[in-house]
């Protein structure tokens, strides 16, 4: 059969059909084309970033220790659950939620808030679901592995708080980032994530920076299940700096014990080297335990815990030494008094006032403890004279009040390395709001003022510096913990782009202490007054120390109306101080809630923290007899 | 039969179509090896290959005209095995039910056989007439002919592999002097029909969503679920993108359907590996391997020596032309994904035991052409 031997076109129609196929074979060829050649990269590209994941190596977060080498804080490794999103892409998180809780022991609330967390992530992300986990759980994550892939154990380095409840303000305690801290734009540039641990309060929070490692990743190839089936590349991650702090473990143990001790438990002590500035120790009670913080956030009791540290009306979270606000009381007779010789308000020499047994303002008469006569300056420190001070409070006016509080820094921060500091409240923050709501400022207010009561609120930290800076002669350090931060090496190679530099180590950046003008007479006799309050048979006369000599102050301060002063209304106890007396190697401030005086309560609290040092360093050669000498 | 071979029969054996076929099928071997080179694809397709070559040297030394003389006897069987798919006998592979399992045979597709005896059924019938336009009786007799088979093979259901039927009947049509009029009403009316019939379904429920998805990740792909039904669609454009001018570069690019990114790699997405390996290059050898096998059987078919020989010739080039298209269309990501294997290429014992045996017939048809 040939086929144009046929009316029926044949051949034609077989052209037809042959040209209609090249024509098909054509159209993919020019389709190849756009694809393969035109959008190659682009579809090279998208290959890539399907398949490439960088799944985070944690570094070890640095260590911290007192300044004898004694471990504060650590990281040690735990087993975490982990879930990843990938998996968890294409079926209703919904229906995990009850084998989670069930299978883990987790909170129903806290699995829901984690899905709906991680299913706003990236994909290929990971978050800790369960942390600190035991055999238990890890087998139940294993033997589920089918069920839940998104699922797995990994092994992490979690903080770990050794000490407990011991120095936990100081220390603070390291969490997950919240929503909120990530809403800030400088976190985000510093490259945080949802999950990232960061330090919360403490030493934790205002150091994190050094603390904080350099994570590694390792660069994966995944398949389409998310399943690691190469590395392409692994970077090491850098640990953090360990920090060496100036505590004294052997002191702060002491503090706290001290407080644990007092008759209301609350409370904080704070000793400080008045030569640097370095805090010893400083003990805040009640405290709490940041291990829950860490281990407990994700298990339903550690969030009750949590839950009840908050609401306690203790505060336990809450951090005396830096953020409590209190009267001082008589304590702050000695920065006022230091003013007052300052100013040229009185002189060494001339300094007498009258006690009077109190103050007749207006009609209203405001009594002294005891009636001392017309006592010279240290007479009146050492048995805490209140009507001297009253005149010389209205002899310096509220302007030379507020002039001493500039000179002593109590308008302002004392500088410490701990995040959260108050700023104590004065007259100075006060003054424009008596005077737009009374019109002036009365000599009442200027009184109570002078006496450490009503517009005067200091938090315990600021006290120590102002008194610890008249021991030192006028030099006003600013405490901190930071003694050194510790060398960590280079990873990897210069030039990498992945290169982590070393990190030096250094030391706390002193400012220049803040000098305060004082003469030599001036300082000897506020520190005389002092000196007599332990061993002139002042208001702290019981815990004198022979060879010892600690010069300090007491106070007494209200809390509530006289007559209401009892019960949970006790006045707060005060007990600042430094020792020996002319030539200091610590100072210490003690400070006891609600329950009285300041010599019967604080004092011996701190007598405490001396005894401790002394048992560690010995009694200093100079004694008393240079004292007696003066 | 292969004894009674004669040295002519050796001299005008159409060896190029032979060769073409075994070195795409060949080709096809690397790219199985290519997709899923730790499993035993690419081995179970050199065994076919071995078996097919038998089948295709039997059929293209056997005299064609007998065995259309025997296609009721072959129409039959087929149906027969068809309907076996549909009782007990059937297995389901992948969700459908489209195998059979025969003792000592084993486990086929019988819907990739039948394609012969209904190409003989209807060469049969339409290559005994004679001159003049195709009358409607003798289009309703091929139609009926046309849908056992394919009857048979939408209950499985199977719509994609009823689909490449529908090529054997066109160029049946075609080649038996279907009006000119009657082929552009018919193309007119598809125009009309078609998007029609698709709205009509969408607005009824009639067709499914993820039929209608699938659809959508055609036109626009930026629209879809990429992890869902435009799955397939976007990670084989991603793959075919992917390999560029030459393909795979290096020890360390590991290919999409080794990381599983590719679904159903060695089978109906085979083409995609092929671009993701060989490139731009390789695939336009391909398609040019194609063409020149496509050309050669076209070249067949004007030099047959009677009508029904032509008409098996051209149903099997319109048959794998469509195929082709269906196939490396879908992998291009601008036809929906239908389970079409690509004919020499595609892993699978049934699909390429009928692919030589339909190349057989063409070179047996070929071999015949001096035949008065």
């Amino acid at each position: 059969m040939k086929l144009n031997d046929h009316v029926q076109n044949l051949g034609a129609r077989v052209f037809t059909i042959q040209v209609l196929a090249f024509v098909l074979l054509t159209l993919l060829g020019s389709r190849l084309y756009y694809l393969q050649i035109v959008k190659g990269d682009y579809y090279s590209e998208r290959a890539e970033n399907q398949r490439i994941r960088l799944i985070p190596i944690p570094a070890p977060r640095g260590a911290i220790f007192d300044r004898n080498g004694k471990l504060l804080v650590d990281s040690r490794p735990t087993y975490n659950v982990v879930l990843s999103n990938e998996p968890l892409k294409n079926i209703n998180v919904n229906e995990r939620v009850d084998d989670y809780s069930r299978g883990l022991g987790l909170e129903r609330q806290f699995v829901v808030e984690r899905l709906n967390l991680i299913k706003k992530q990236n994909e290929f992300e990971a978050m800790v679901l369960k942390e600190n986990v035991g055999i238990q759980d890890i087998t139940w994550v294993e033997s589920h592995s089918l069920e839940f892939p998104e699922l797995r154990v990994e092994l992490q380095p979690q903080r770990h708080y050794p000490l407990g409840t011991s120095l936990a303000h100081v220390l603070g305690y390291v969490g997950e980032i919240s929503p909120k801290q990530l809403e800030d734009p400088a976190m985000r540039e510093k490259g945080f994530r949802p999950g990232d641990v960061i330090g919360k309060g403490g030493l934790e929070q205002y150091y994190d920076e050094f603390l904080r490692g350099r994570p590694g990743y390792r660069k994966v190839i995944v398949d389409s299940r998310g399943r690691v089936q190469a590395e392409v590349e692994k970077v090491d991650p850098q640990s953090g700096q360990d920090l060496v702090t100036t505590i004294d473990y052997d002191l702060q143990l002491a503090a706290e014990n001290e407080l644990a001790n007092s008759s209301t438990k609350r409370g904080t002590i704070i000793a400080m080297d008045p030569n640097t500035g370095g805090i010893l120790a400083m003990a805040s009670a009640p405290s709490f335990d940041p291990n829950i913080f860490v281990q407990g956030s994700s298990t339903p009791e550690g969030r009750r815990q949590i839950a009840a540290y908050w609401q306690d009306e203790k505060r336990p979270l809450y951090n005396r030494a830096i953020q409590g606000r209190y009267p001082p009381g008589s304590t702050w007779k000695i920065p006022e008094s230091m003013g007052a010789l300052i100013q040229g308000v009185i002189t060494p020499s001339h300094s007498n006032m009258a006690c009077g047994g109190g103050i007749t303002i207006g009609s209203k008469f405001t009594r002294c403890m005891g009636s001392h006569g017309s006592p010279p300056l240290s007479y009146a420190i050492t048995k805490s004279c209140d009507g001297y001070y009253y005149r010389l409070g209205l002899k310096m006016g509220v302007e030379g009040l507020i002039n001493m509080i500039e000179t002593f820094g109590y308008d302002k921060r004392s500088g410490i390395d701990l995040p959260n500091e108050k700023v104590p409240q004065t007259p100075k923050t006060w003054m424009p709001y008596i005077l737009k709501h009374e019109g002036k400022w009365s000599d009442i207010r200027t009184v109570y003022a002078s006496i450490g009561q009503d517009t005067v609120v200091v938090t315990p930290i600021s006290m120590l510096r102002a008194v610890a800076s008249i021991g030192m002669h006028g030099k006003m350090y600013t405490p901190h913990f930071l003694q050194e931060f510790r060398a960590i090496g280079p990873v990897g190679d210069e030039g990498d782009s992945t290169y982590m530099p070393a990190r030096p180590n250094f030391g706390f950046q002193h400012p220049e202490p803040k000098i305060i003008p004082m003469t030599d007479d001036q300082y000897d006799v506020m520190v005389k007054g002092m000196w007599g309050v332990v061993n002139g048979g002042g208001t702290a006369g019981s815990i004198r120390i022979a060879g010892f000599d600690i010069a300090g102050k007491t106070g007494t301060a209200q809390v509530a109306e006289l007559g209401k002063d009892s019960g949970k209304n006790k006045d707060h106890a005060w007990f600042v101080s430094f020792a020996p007396a002319f030539k200091p190697e610590i100072a210490v401030i003690a400070l006891i809630e609600n329950s009285g005086f300041g010599g019967a309560n604080a004092a011996p609290a701190a007598r405490a923290v001396y005894s401790a040092y002394i048992a560690k360093k010995g009694l200093p050669k100079t004694d008393g007899q240079e004292v007696a000498s003066r | 039969m292969v004894a009674i071979l004669e040295k002519r029969d050796l001299r005008d054996l159409d060896w190029q179509t032979a060769v073409l076929a075994i070195m795409i099928a060949a080709f096809g071997i690397w790219q199985i090896h290519n997709a899923a080179p730790d499993q035993n694809f690419w081995t179970k397709q050199i065994y076919g290959i071995g078996i097919a070559l038998v089948a295709f040297v039997v059929v293209a030394f056997t005299d064609y005209r007998r065995l259309i003389d025997s296609a009721p006897v072959f129409y039959a069987i087929g149906l027969i095995l068809l309907f076996l798919v549909l009782t007990p006998l059937g297995v389901t592979v992948n969700g459908q039910k489209a195998w059979v399992r025969l003792p000592l045979v084993g486990q086929f597709q019988p819907s990739e056989f039948v394609k012969i005896p209904t190409v003989l059924m209807l060469a049969k019938y339409y290559g005994s007439r004679k001159s003049g336009a195709l009358s409607f009786k003798e289009m309703l007799i091929g139609g009926a002919i046309f849908a056992g088979p394919v009857g048979l093979i939408l209950l499985e259901p199977d719509a994609g592999q009823a689909i490449t039927y529908f090529p054997i009947l066109a160029a049946m049509f075609f080649l038996s002097g279907i009006k000119v009029r009657y082929v552009v009403l018919a193309v007119v009316a598809a125009a009309i029909f078609i998007p029609g019939a698709w709205m009509v379904g969408v607005k009824t429920g009639k067709i499914k969503t993820y039929q209608q998805e699938r659809i959508n990740a055609i036109i626009d792909p930026d629209s879809v679920d990429p992890r869902g039904y435009g799955y397939h669609t976007i990670q084989s454009t991603i793959t075919v993108g992917k390999g560029g001018l030459s393909g795979i570069k290096g020890e360390t690019d590991i290919s999409q359907s080794v990381l599983k990114f590719l679904p159903e790699p060695h089978s109906d997405f085979i083409f995609a590996v092929t671009a993701e390996n060989t490139g731009f290059i390789g695939c336009v050898s391909l398609l040019l391997a194609y063409a020149l096998l496509l050309s050669r059987m076209i070249a067949g078919a004007r030099q047959a020596s009677d009508r029904a020989g032509m008409l098996v010739i051209m149903s099997v080039v319109c048959a794998m032309a469509f195929q082709i298209f269906m196939n490396v269309g879908m992998a291009l990501g601008v036809l929906p994904v239908i389970g079409v294997p690509l004919p020499l290429m595609s892993a699978g014992l049934s699909a390429i035991l009928s692919t030589f045996v339909a190349i057989g017939f063409v070179v047996s048809v070929r071999l015949r052409r001096f035949v008065n």
